[in-house]
């Protein structure tokens, strides 16, 4: 059943967030409430998969880096569903629903060695993939909203048409859902380290391994703890902390390489 | 008939228009006369600065040359020389003007909403004194519901096309509420001052104005609820406020690169917005540099009017496509409700033949009791009614489809009705429901 609603999901995926681009990109209301509807029913179909799929192997559905992209890209795609349905804000429909398809495609084609089933059952492994994936889902909409605001600053600087500010939320909105985007997604990713290594102490594992997914998600925590740190302290923000809060997204995205594949 | 005479900022001179137009405070008694010209059955003044527009429903024929007799007469003009400056639409010409004008269509600056509370202005003083009725109401309302829906799909009256509405949308493209902002004004000349004003009625949180002769400034400021402050105190007002609004006489830039530079290490990151519209220009260019920093000097904000006034032009193309399905609906109204006096005298007609076939079998039918008499009338009576069933659909079927007018003279040719007298026409519909049903 899986393997045949797999294709729907992908194809609903894909058609909320072009018609939700158009939607976007055109000011056109109607394509980006229809838009936003697809990708409803697209993240409903999705988070059933996951949940059939848990249910068949009577374990928990983030076991590899498939699995882990396949549940990130359902996490982003649920907050840009809470982003525009629930605050209506405009412009993110340009960035977020590509993000979350490129992730649940990515997710098809990464090879699915899965972790062994002592680390499966374990109750931190539960909590530790849960609130990483919950962290890196926060970050993303952080990405997204750094990506809006370098936009739409480059276009403020070279006095681009308004036509094409008004696509945009203002500065300050961009700004402010960034930066709780990344006040949340930080907490989370804290949280997902500290149970990580609770994880590995529980498995009698060593406490760090130079693995990818050990130096990426750190190299991320890092980023964000810098520019969290320059926030509150010398009110840094704007331009260098989108293009850092960019920088720290893809560095904790690239925890996926050191995932079982 | 319905007929419009006006004049407007394109057809009139200033000094015309300004004779021609009526005081708030005349317009009720000039209402009460004109209702009371033999003729005029329904009225409605629309008087602003840029218009006066009498609006009637009158008998066929038109009412244009008494109402034209009229505005001469109410306001002391010349009536040789308000032939040549008024326009007169009759029918559906006037409908679809009205529907225009109340959508700003017709607007020294196209597609502005005030004109929209100005006409329901007119038309709730117009039915305050009873000067309007079904078909004027009917109108009136119609084209108000029009220009909502138009302005609402096409967002016309969205786009800036002055320079203190250009910088207000700037404003908004960086700040979620400008009544959270702070704005400082440099200089007292009259176009920062414009500027200001139209950012002040968006509600900004303080007004802070500097001026090189602080008397100056203290002055404005009293005018527009703002505070005063001295030119030395303007770096310090640099790391506080959003918006900095500058249109000295400076011959030299008053704020440079480096000030700007200084107030945004104090300013934690939070952007700032620099309008410039001196000439020569009151900021250095090179600031724009700086990041957080957002300056738009005269030049950049023309460019955003002459693309607000573009954006106009093609939403008002797009209005005047909707608005032509809302005149057609109109006329479509119009049409059915002019059919009622035909639709009524063929009714009357016909159960007057059928009273008058009962009346001459009166002997025959005498020798049936009361209950069998009543029977055979209700007979007669369903069978009128029948027969009447199909022509009335058919011809409001016609006008809907725009031949009202060709199937009513078919109709009173067929049947032999008369012509609507100028009763008919003086009294109109009594009240009229949607579908164009008489009441």
């Amino acid at each position: 059943m899986t393997q045949a609603l797999l294709p729907v999901a992908l194809a609903l995926h894909a058609a909320g967030a072009a018609v939700s681009f158009y939607g976007e990109l055109r000011k056109r209301p109607g394509w980006a409430r229809g838009g936003a509807l697809v990708l409803s029913a697209a993240f409903v179909l999705e988070l059933a998969l996951a949940a059939l799929l848990g249910a068949s192997e009577s374990a928990f559905p983030l076991r590899s880096g498939g699995e882990y992209l396949w549940t990130l890209g359902c996490f982003v795609l649920a907050l840009h569903l809470v982003l525009v349905l629930g605050r209506g804000l405009p412009g993110i429909a340009l960035v977020l629903p590509i993000a979350s398809a490129a992730m649940v495609f990515a997710a098809t084609v990464v090879p699915s060695a899965q972790a062994g089933g002592a680390v499966a059952k374990s109750g931190w492994f539960v909590a530790h993939t849960v609130v990483a994936t919950s962290g890196m889902a926060a970050l993303a909409v952080a990405f997204a909203m750094s990506v809006l605001f370098l936009v739409k600053d480059r276009a403020l600087k070279l006095k681009r048409s308004v036509r094409m500010l008004e696509r945009f939320p203002s500065l300050e909105t961009i700004d402010r859902v960034g930066f709780h985007a990344m006040l949340w997604g930080f907490s989370l990713l804290t949280l997902g380290i500290a149970t990580g290594l609770a994880m590995q102490a529980e498995l009698h594992r060593p406490l760090w391994g130079w693995s990818a997914k050990e130096i990426f998600p750190i190299l991320a925590w890092l980023v964000f703890a810098f520019l969290l740190t320059a926030r509150f302290s010398r009110g840094v923000s704007g331009r260098r902390s989108a293009v850092l809060a960019i920088a720290g997204f893809a560095l904790g995205i690239l925890t996926i390489l050191g995932m079982p594949r | 008939m319905i007929t419009l005479v006006g004049m407007n900022h394109r057809s009139a001179p200033l000094d015309l228009r300004e004779r021609a137009c009526f005081p708030e405070d005349e317009i009720e008694a000039a209402l009460g006369r004109l209702t009371g010209r033999e003729g005029v059955h329904e009225a409605m003044i629309l008087a602003t600065c840029n218009r006066v527009e009498i609006l009637t429903r009158g008998d066929a024929g038109g009412a244009g040359p008494a109402v034209r007799a009229f505005l001469a007469q109410e306001r002391g003009l010349d009536e040789e020389m308000l032939e040549r400056h008024v326009y007169v639409y009759e029918e559906l010409a006037a409908a679809r003007h009205v529907f225009g004008v109340a959508c700003g269509l017709d607007s020294m600056i196209l597609g502005e909403p005030q004109i929209q509370g100005q006409v329901k202005r007119a038309y709730e003083t117009a039915r305050r004194c009873r000067a309007t009725g079904p078909v004027l109401d009917r109108l009136v309302q119609h084209a108000l519901a029009a220009a909502k829906r138009t302005r609402s799909a096409t967002g016309i009256s969205r786009h800036a096309v002055s320079i203190a509405s250009a910088a207000a949308k700037l404003a908004r493209s960086l700040f979620d509420d400008l009544r959270e902002r702070h704005v400082l004004l440099l200089g007292a000349g009259k176009m920062s001052e414009l500027a200001a004003r139209h950012l002040s009625s968006q509600g900004v949180a303080s007004l802070t104005i500097a001026n090189r002769t602080y008397a100056r400034a203290s002055t404005l400021a009293e005018a527009l609820s703002g505070v005063a402050i001295p030119w030395d105190d303007v770096p310090a007002a640099l790391e506080r406020v959003d918006i900095v609004l500058t249109g000295t006489a400076a011959a030299v830039p008053v704020l440079t690169r480096e000030a700007v530079r200084r107030a945004l290490q104090a300013r934690r990151g939070r952007p700032l917005l620099l309008v410039d519209i001196a000439v020569p220009r009151d900021v250095e260019p090179d600031t724009n540099t700086l990041e957080g920093v957002y300056l738009y000097d005269v030049d950049d904000l023309q460019d955003i009017v002459d693309e607000g006034h573009g954006e106009r032009r093609r939403a008002a193309e797009e209005a005047r496509r909707l608005l032509e399905v809302e005149v057609v609906g109109f006329d479509r109204w119009r049409q059915v409700a002019d059919l009622a006096p035909t639709i009524a005298a063929l009714r009357e007609q016909l159960h007057a033949m059928g009273r008058e076939e009962i009346a001459r079998f009166g002997s025959r039918l005498a020798r049936l009791d009361a209950a069998e008499r009543a029977t055979v009338e209700e007979v007669a009576r369903a069978l009128v009614q029948k027969i009447l069933h199909r022509p009335t659909v058919a011809l409001k079927a016609a006008a809907d489809r725009g031949e009202a007018v060709r199937f009513a003279a078919l109709y009173r040719e067929i049947f032999g009705l008369e012509p609507p007298g100028a009763g008919e026409e003086a009294a109109g519909p009594r009240r009229l429901i949607r579908g164009g049903k008489d009441e």
